[in-house]
């Protein structure tokens, strides 16, 4: 039975395939289209999953679409009808697209040539399913939080078996995720794209709440209660009826206006970002103290984009009573197409749970043939490796020489993190190696650091992770210290707090990555790389072995391991293949 | 001369479709939104749930719904 779950027009639209309850094929559509968290209709992510496994749509037993579209646009009318005649502006630029698309999406699924009856799942529920009937937890708590879906921004339950029970709810406009977005809209970032940004920035703020003058401010906006329930005072905010989000009243409370795109940081931004990540975090923390208190479970499953805040994630077993966490790569509206597809299979069909979410390998890949078709039709020069060991040899060497290396091999990840499938690397150990990436590659922000990617079975060597080690780790998704002793012999990776958003890898993941790193370790007696999406600056994380060659080319990425491949990037002309000017945020 | 002729028209049509378009939305607005929402304003219906309360927890509204409830956008 297969059975095709579709998220879209919000952001990070998605497509994911079931075959028997088992992912088959999942991907994002910005990945193809090449524009970061397109939000249209999936057509090139579904075709890929078709083509995945040699069907068409009409071999498909179910679709499913991640939201109830009137629910939502029932929400809209009620903010229009709220805030009339503020709400003007954005009625005349909102409603077409709901009228042209979002209500048409009955026909729009149609015209793919799918003649059976479509399922609606609520999106905080698509949310709850996404994580739970994938997590290797046969009972769990589940709480989802984000900006928001039909009403519902925060919502908790219980999944079992293959059930899942939403209890109770915070409906729009409270919303955590708003919160984060408003401020990160305030800081001169962009909304649904940039919030991690923020997220990096707070440790380089006051994080401590007696003396940082912005977190008893921020606090006037929010009115959170024992519980972890919450709701905001509207006179902070406009975004429920314009297209910006902070009021001017919240200006006037943080000291100044709206900061202009790509400006200085100044300390005082990084005071309100440490503000904002303070107060999260102690929102948060009350919400899983209290859902632990009402489900009386130990285990715990998270979703939603609020889900993507590893930081917070990195100490969610020590602030609260909860024993073990889980969530899945693809935690924002970008996974709720896995999520819609698992509902419908295990909860509204009632079949049992018969798979576990161990890697985020889903996406497409691409045979030896293919990609040496590609090199030689387009004339690039390369050289063939004759094993997998002259691979890891050359390539560990070349890491330790301190060169830059684009990593292209197998399935590509699911979700917004590269987990050594499309990944650039580097050495860590190199002090300046966070410059040379900046310059050569990234042009992100200098306050952002790199990650660091570490074999399972070395990751309590050098990080202080909860033990056992969480397995979310192993989708880049909890941040944690760095031991003492190891933060000067891995600069790199090391952010300001002594912290680093690690990813473990085990062996079954990913064999050729995880024996990689090991080789690295045997030359420099560190087994830790740097791992950074491969993508410049603005663009989705290449998909292709074209992407990946044009992002190598039009940076100084020096080496492309693409399959069995090593192609230099100086041994090549640059000419049309120049990606830089493209680099934007 | 016949492409570009052919584009202008275009971009004109476009550019009525637009203007047309939003001069209806803003009938539509003032008309569709602007009664309602002064009608509920008087007889104190609130759209968004801005009250303080002690708890802020909401009972889950669409949950329990049946699988053919699900094959509507509802």
């Amino acid at each position: 039975m297969y059975i095709l779950g579709i998220s879209c027009y919000y952001h990070d639209s998605s497509a994911t395939l079931l075959k028997d309850g088992i992912i088959v094929a999942a991907a994002e559509e910005e990945r193809f289209t090449r524009k970061k968290h397109d939000t249209s209709f999936p057509n090139n992510a579904i075709k890929y999953c078709l083509e995945s496994q040699g069907i068409t749509i009409q071999d498909i037993d179910h679709v499913g679409f991640y939201e109830k579209p009137l629910l939502k646009f029932e929400r809209v009318l009620s903010q229009h009808l709220a805030t009339f005649p503020r709400s003007m502006k954005t009625f005349l630029s909102s409603i077409p697209s709901w009228i042209n698309e979002k209500l048409r999406i009955l026909k729009k699924i149609k015209k793919l040539g799918y003649k059976k009856d479509v399922l609606f799942v609520e999106h905080h529920l698509a949310h709850a399913a996404s994580t739970f009937l994938v997590s290797p937890f046969e009972e769990a708590a589940i709480v989802t939080v984000d900006g928001v879906g039909e009403w519902t921004t925060t919502a908790y339950g219980k999944g079992k078996g293959k059930n899942i029970t939403l209890l109770k709810e915070i409906q729009f406009p409270h919303s955590l995720g708003l919160l984060y977005s408003t401020i990160t809209a305030y800081l001169g970032f962009s909304v649904n794209n940039s919030e991690y940004k923020v997220m990096g920035l707070s440790p380089y703020g006051n994080m401590d709440k007696e003396t940082n003058p912005y977190y008893e401010k921020l606090k006037q906006v929010i009115d959170v209660k024992e519980d972890g329930s919450f709701a905001f005072d509207m006179s902070y905010f406009v975004f429920h009826y314009a297209d910006r989000m902070p009021s001017k009243k919240l200006c006037t409370l943080l000291g100044g206006p709206i900061a202009p795109r790509d400006c200085e940081m100044t300390q005082r931004h990084k005071d309100i970002a440490a503000a904002l990540q303070m107060i999260t975090e102690e929102a948060l923390t009350k919400i899983l103290c209290h859902v632990h208190k009402e489900m009386k479970c130990d285990t715990l499953v998270m979703a939603g984009g609020v889900a993507l805040n590893s930081v917070y994630n990195g100490k969610i077993l020590r602030n609260t009573p909860f024993k073990s966490v889980w969530m899945q790569p693809n935690a924002s509206d970008g996974g709720t197409s896995l999520g819609v597809a698992s509902y419908i299979y295990h909860t509204l069909l009632g079949n049992e749970r018969n798979y576990v979410l161990e890697h985020a390998y889903l996406g497409p890949s691409y045979k030896t043939e293919q990609v040496k078709q590609f090199l030689d039709d387009k004339k690039i020069i390369y050289t063939t490796f004759a094993s997998d060991e002259e691979l890891l040899s050359t390539t560990s060497k070349l890491l330790y020489e301190n060169n830059v290396i684009g990593w292209f091999q197998g399935g590509m990840e699911w979700g917004p993190r590269a987990l050594g499938s499309r990944s650039i690397l580097s050495n860590p150990c190199n002090p300046e190696m966070q410059a040379i990436l900046n310059e050569k590659v990234k042009h992100r922000e200098k306050f952002r650091p790199f990650a660091p990617v570490v074999c399972e079975d070395d990751a309590l060597t050098y990080f202080e992770c909860d033990e056992p080690i969480p397995l979310p780790t192993d989708f880049m998704l909890m941040v944690y210290p760095i031991k003492k002793e190891f933060q000067e012999k891995i600069p790199a990776v090391t952010h300001v707090d002594g912290s680093g958003r690690l990813q473990t890898i085990r062996r079954k993941q990913n064999p050729l990555y995880y024996s990689l790193i090991k080789q690295f370790g045997a030359l420099s007696g560190i087994p830790i790389l740097i791992n950074t999406s491969f993508n410049i600056r603005g663009e989705p994380i290449t998909c292709t072995p074209e992407d990946a060659y044009r992002c190598m080319m039009g940076t100084g990425i020096d080496y492309l391991v693409m399959d069995k491949f090593l192609i230099k990037r100086e041994a090549n002309p640059k000419d049309k293949w120049d990606s830089e000017s493209r680099a934007k945020d | 001369m016949l492409k570009e002729l052919k584009e202008g028209m275009k971009a004109f049509g476009n550019t009525l479709t637009t203007l047309i378009n939003s001069i209806l939305l803003f009938v539509v607005y003032l008309i569709g939104i602007g009664i309602t929402s002064i009608i509920a304003r008087i007889v104190g219906k609130k759209f968004l749930d801005t009250e303080k309360k002690d708890s802020y927890w909401k009972e889950y509204a669409e949950m329990n719904k049946t699988k053919e409830s699900r094959y509507r956008q509802f």
